[in-house]
């Protein structure tokens, strides 16, 4: 039997779409959990529209379009299942996470090329030519990789891994050398050892949302009706004059990306065209664009003018975004206000674009639903998806170990599950061979008759 | 050429691997010579006078179920037995007995001198006789020259064995032994890549001039376990050891005298085993330690010779005996044999197939210390995977091995082939990525199979084993199928007796796997007509089977996941010079290390990754 693993097949970054790959016994279980739909039997190479959910939260994430292969009718010769969702990478990584949580394991480099290889889908001269892939992807992996040893993955994970490492000693030990003086074992010394270096783990795994957001951005979308000041917040949140600003509505026919960052945070801003229903071609065709970017978009601002009361088109606005994530900005308060009426729930922030006032709590509150940390202090960061993989599952595994020795288990069975986060993290930092262990409890306890 | 004598099969060496390696070729059908240095030591334990412990106590029994003669023997003339880890898990307890030295030794001989095709012969070989890099036989220091179609090397510490006490030092295989310094040089001019080990034991004391109620008593168990699964009793008479401590006055004179000790002049280039360490290491590498623990094992019951274990050295005779006299219960104590270390020549096992078989030279097999093991038990179960494919190779069947996930010996083996050796190789659980499955109680249920098919288990045996094993199997079923629900007289009084709520109702197999439950309840438990048939062991295995089956089924799925493509076969006929974008350096490497699995392949040390995925790919391909 082989695992399911999973793996994202077009290349990440921003693109109109982004496609997810399962290959495994699994796949199909796993996106009926997806969809949430036991009774979800997609017909072999068609297309299916689904709606993807949260299954923790229930959320709705996305609405993709989903494609069965079935084994062996496939590109590995198992059943795989191709989610294609809207581009957006944080969208595409919460799914992805969804189905790691489901017991699907990140596929190393090549993995999907060799179980097609494995199952006669391939030929050798087409192997060639995979292994030459394969060789590429590990010495892209293998300069990660030497960065991230020298960075501080590994910094922070050798010292929980020695931890873990004279834990499995000391249990190893008085398996092994029973007829030696050794020290008794003390299960509570061991148990809060462990809890430790669990609550570690997962400090470091929490890291991985922060992770994401610093590689890979957020994407917010600027709207409003036309000459509500759009283009001047651009301007004032980039600090430079970027878009063409001036009084006549619709000046900004097309969109206008920039990035910048706010607190060490990417972020791709797209100033959209005036959203107006128009007949101006140029126009209108800037309306549907705007239309799409603000359903890709991870953050909506909606721009208010407070010198003027809310028009239909402001409450149209409104209407399009109820399911998106927005906020909502009052521009021109340097301007006498109107009192703008919204429902209690919305975020409301006050600002001027042309003094710059609000500003920087308008920056906070773009990136405050995404950063789960204070990004500024975060010690390090795990970027990698199969790093963090590796991390949950080592936690899975010491937590169970922990359990047992709450139960007074014999510790060769405690220790199962102690080799297997020390395996899993050895995937990251390098492996802890039997030999080092062996060195290790000779070095600890005096052995030997 | 001529020669006085025609064998299919020598052995050169009567320890504890030649032993084991003649008796089984012999077994097989093949014409053996046995030849020994000294015919009356055949079986000499030449250290500590035990067989067995952790890991490997399970070897024995692994040797016992493929139909080798060490367990056997050990019942027959074990003096003390214990089973170790007794308070964890079945998976690593592990029988350990103390024998008495002269009795192993006598019974040994006896076992080989009423097997049939096996010749003893003493002698002392000078030279291995090699045509076209095939073996073809011996020729000994007396220039008899014996003819073999194939020879195993089973030397132990005799190849340019050295001892050192103090600053003497001299040439020996063992104490009041030669060395064999002409096979030696023999073996190194036939190229064999050969390296320096060292190891050591202690003195020998006169047990009259000890005062044993200055010692802590250790007495023999009242229900020995036994090695072998055909021994139904253990007959000897049990003795007690007693156990003693070294102090701090003690500690500072060896401190203050280890300039005389060759392990720290600087005279011993040997490297010597890490777990097994002499009194002066003890002494300086665990320096915070106040004392450290002796055991006094007496050598049998025909004599007062007392082994001391735990005070391996090589400082001066003198001196041993004046540290040994600062301990409390050994003010008046005498030493008959004194203490010492002994270096050797040992060949890397790297150059050695599966089968112990050299690659180089065919028919010619390497067993035990002379591939840098340490321990009888290691010694043994190369001895007989040696022996077994020695008769083979002679009889043309297909060769022999077993897998890391069948026994201890397979990862034995598969280790000291694959990696070499860097110190005395000890076999520990911890080695065995299977150590919840390679259980000492079930050495039988996984080899005696194999052993009968080899030859080597006898009928008799193997019509014991399928008898047991039915009732085994039966057993599962009634402590799966019997059930105790609350309106049941029994789950009051079990529910009383642990405690707690046992739920609605509880199988005897889910009731076994409750904190504070034994064999014995479980037993009780049983319906009486099967109390009588089944034995308390068959018990322990079948409670063993289902206590693990859990964890191994998860671990199944966890190694998968990591080691999915380690049973990938590499094919016998595979050219890694052949594979494009493999560096000639790793295929080199990949050549000369012949590995038959990826797994093997993977643990090779100095093979790039990109040269791993790069095999693996063509491993992939080939197999379609």
């Amino acid at each position: 039997m082989k695992d399911t693993i999973i793996a994202l097949a077009t290349p990440l970054g921003r693109s109109g779409i982004g496609v997810i790959r399962l290959s495994g016994e699994d796949s199909l279980s796993t996106i009926r959990k997806l969809v949430r739909d036991k009774n979800f039997n997609p017909k072999p190479r068609f297309a299916a529209l689904k709606k993807i959910y949260d299954f923790e939260t229930n959320e709705i994430l996305d609405e993709a379009v989903i494609t069965y292969f079935q084994s062996p009718q496939s590109f590995t010769g198992e059943d795989i299942v191709e989610i294609s969702g809207h581009g957006s990478p944080v969208i595409l990584r919460q799914i992805i996470d969804l189905c790691l949580k489901l017991d699907a394991r990140m596929a190393e480099a090549g993995e999907f090329s060799l179980r097609a290889l494995a199952n006669g889908r391939l030929n050798l001269s087409q192997a060639e030519a995979i292994r030459d892939l394969i060789d590429a992807q590990s010495a892209a992996s293998a300069r990660q990789s030497i960065r991230q040893l020298r960075g501080e993955l590994s910094n922070e994970l050798q010292p929980l891994k020695d931890d873990l490492l004279d834990v499995i000693v000391v249990l190893e030990s008085s398996l092994e050398f029973v007829e030696d003086d050794l020290p008794a074992v003390q299960a509570r010394n061991i148990k809060e050892k462990l809890v430790k270096i669990i609550a570690q783990l997962e400090k470091m795994a929490a890291t991985f949302q922060a992770g994401k957001l610093l590689r890979e951005g957020l994407k917010v979308a600027l709207v409003g009706r036309p000459n509500v000041g759009k283009s001047s917040l651009f301007n004032a949140l980039l600090g430079h004059e970027r878009a063409i600003v001036t009084a006549i509505a619709g000046t900004t026919r097309d969109q206008l990306h920039e990035k910048l960052t706010i607190k060490n945070i990417p972020i791709s801003l797209i100033d959209t065209a005036g959203l107006r229903e128009t007949s101006d071609t140029v126009e209108s065709i800037g309306v549907e664009r705007s239309k799409r970017t603000m359903a890709d978009a991870d953050l909506v601002v909606v721009l208010l003018d407070g010198s003027e009361n809310l028009t239909a088109e402001d409450t149209d606005l409104f209407d399009q975004v109820k399911d998106l994530n927005y906020l909502v900005a009052i521009n021109k308060s340097d301007l006498e206000q109107t009192k703008i009426k919204l429902d209690e729930k919305i975020k409301l922030l006050h600002i001027s674009a042309k003094t710059g006032e609000g500003l920087d709590k308008l920056q906070n509150a773009i990136i405050e639903p995404f950063a789960t940390n204070n990004l500024e202090n975060t010690g390090f960061l795990i970027s990698d998806a199969r790093h963090f993989d590796l991390l949950r599952r080592s936690v899975l595994e010491i937590e169970v170990s922990s359990h047992l020795i709450d139960e007074q288990t014999s510790e060769e069975i405690i220790l199962i599950g102690l080799h297997n986060a020390l395996r899993f993290l050895g995937e990251i930092t390098g492996e802890t061979t039997n030999e080092d262990m062996l060195t290790r409890i000779f070095s600890t306890f005096c052995i030997g008759k | 050429m001529i020669f006085d004598e025609k064998f299919d099969v020598i052995v050169i060496g009567a320890g504890h691997a030649g032993c084991e390696a003649a008796s089984a070729a012999a077994r097989l059908g093949v014409e053996t010579a046995l030849i020994t240095l000294n015919l009356d030591l055949i079986g000499q334990m030449s250290c500590n006078p035990a067989i067995g412990g952790i890991a490997k106590g399970h070897i024995v029994r692994e040797i016992d179920a493929l139909g080798g003669i060490m367990g056997r023997i050990i019942d027959r003339t074990g003096i003390q037995f214990r089973l170790l880890n007794r308070s964890r898990g079945p998976a690593v307890q592990s029988p350990r007995a103390q024998a008495d030295r002269a009795l192993y030794r006598t019974e040994m001989r006896r076992v080989l001198e009423f097997t049939s095709n096996l010749h003893l012969r003493q002698g002392a070989v000078a030279e291995l006789i090699v045509e076209n890099n095939n073996v073809i036989g011996v020729e000994l220091q007396d220039s008899r020259r014996f003819a073999g179609q194939a020879v195993i090397l089973a030397t132990g510490t005799f190849l340019n064995g050295k001892i050192h006490t103090g600053s003497k030092t001299f040439s020996a295989g063992r104490a009041g032994e030669p060395a064999s310094i002409d096979l030696a040089e023999n073996l190194k001019h036939l190229g064999f890549p050969v390296g320096r080990l060292k190891t050591g034991t202690p003195p020998r004391l006169d047990g009259r001039t000890i005062d044993w109620d200055a010692f802590e008593e250790q007495n023999a168990e009242e229900n020995p376990v036994a090695f072998s699964f055909a021994t139904e009793k253990i007959e000897q008479p049990q003795i007690s050891c007693h156990i003693g401590y070294t102090n701090d006055k003690m500690h500072h004179k060896i401190r203050e005298n280890l300039h005389q000790s060759p392990l720290y002049s600087g005279k011993i280039k040997g490297v010597g085993p890490r777990y097994c360490p002499s009194i002066e290491d003890k002494v300086v590498k665990f320096a915070d330690k106040d004392r450290h623990q002796l055991f006094l094992e007496p050598e049998g019951h025909n004599t007062n010779e007392v082994y001391l274990n735990g005070f391996s050295t090589s400082l001066p005779s003198n001196l041993q005996q004046d540290l040994l006299r600062m301990i409390n219960g050994f003010e008046n104590v005498q030493i008959i044999r004194p203490g010492y270390a002994i270096e050797y020549d040992f060949i890397d096992p790297r150059q050695l197939k599966p089968t112990m078989e050299t690659i180089q030279i065919k028919g010619l097999f390497f067993a035990g210390q002379i591939n840098g093991t340490t321990g009888y038990e290691e010694a043994a179960c190369q001895g007989l995977i040696a022996g077994i494919n020695s008769a083979f190779y002679v009889q043309k069947r297909d060769p022999f091995y077993l897998k890391r996930n069948e026994a201890y010996i397979g990862v034995l083996v598969d280790d000291l082939i694959q990696h070499g050796v860097d110190e005395p190789y000890r076999i520990f659980t911890s080695r065995a990525e299977d150590r919840l499955t390679l259980r000492h109680d079930n050495a039988d249920h996984r080899l005696s199979s194999k052993g009968f098919e080899i030859g080597l288990l006898s009928g008799l045996d193997w019509e014991n084993f399928n008898k047991k094993r039915d009732r085994i199997s039966m057993l599962k079923e009634i402590i799966n199928s019997t059930r105790f629900k609350r309106s049941d007289i029994e789950y009051a009084s079990i529910s009383q007796l642990l405690n707690c709520d046992l739920g609605d109702a509880i199988t005897l197999s889910q009731l076994a796997q409750r904190q504070g439950v034994n064999l014995d309840l479980i037993y009780r438990l049983l319906p009486q007509n099967i109390q009588s048939q089944i034995s308390t062991n068959e018990l322990e295995t079948t409670l063993a089977d289902s206590l693990y089956s859990g964890y191994i089924e998860n671990q199944r799925v966890v190694t998968e996941r990591i080691y999915h493509n380690d049973n990938l076969r590499v094919p016998e006929v595979f050219s890694y010079k052949n594979i494009s974008g493999l560096s000639n350096e790793m295929a080199e490497r990949l050549e000369r290390a012949k590995p038959s699995t990826f797994g093997q392949l993977r643990r090779i040390g100095g093979i790039t990754p990109s040269a791993v995925s790069t095999v693996l790919v063509h491993l992939t391909a080939h197999k379609n």
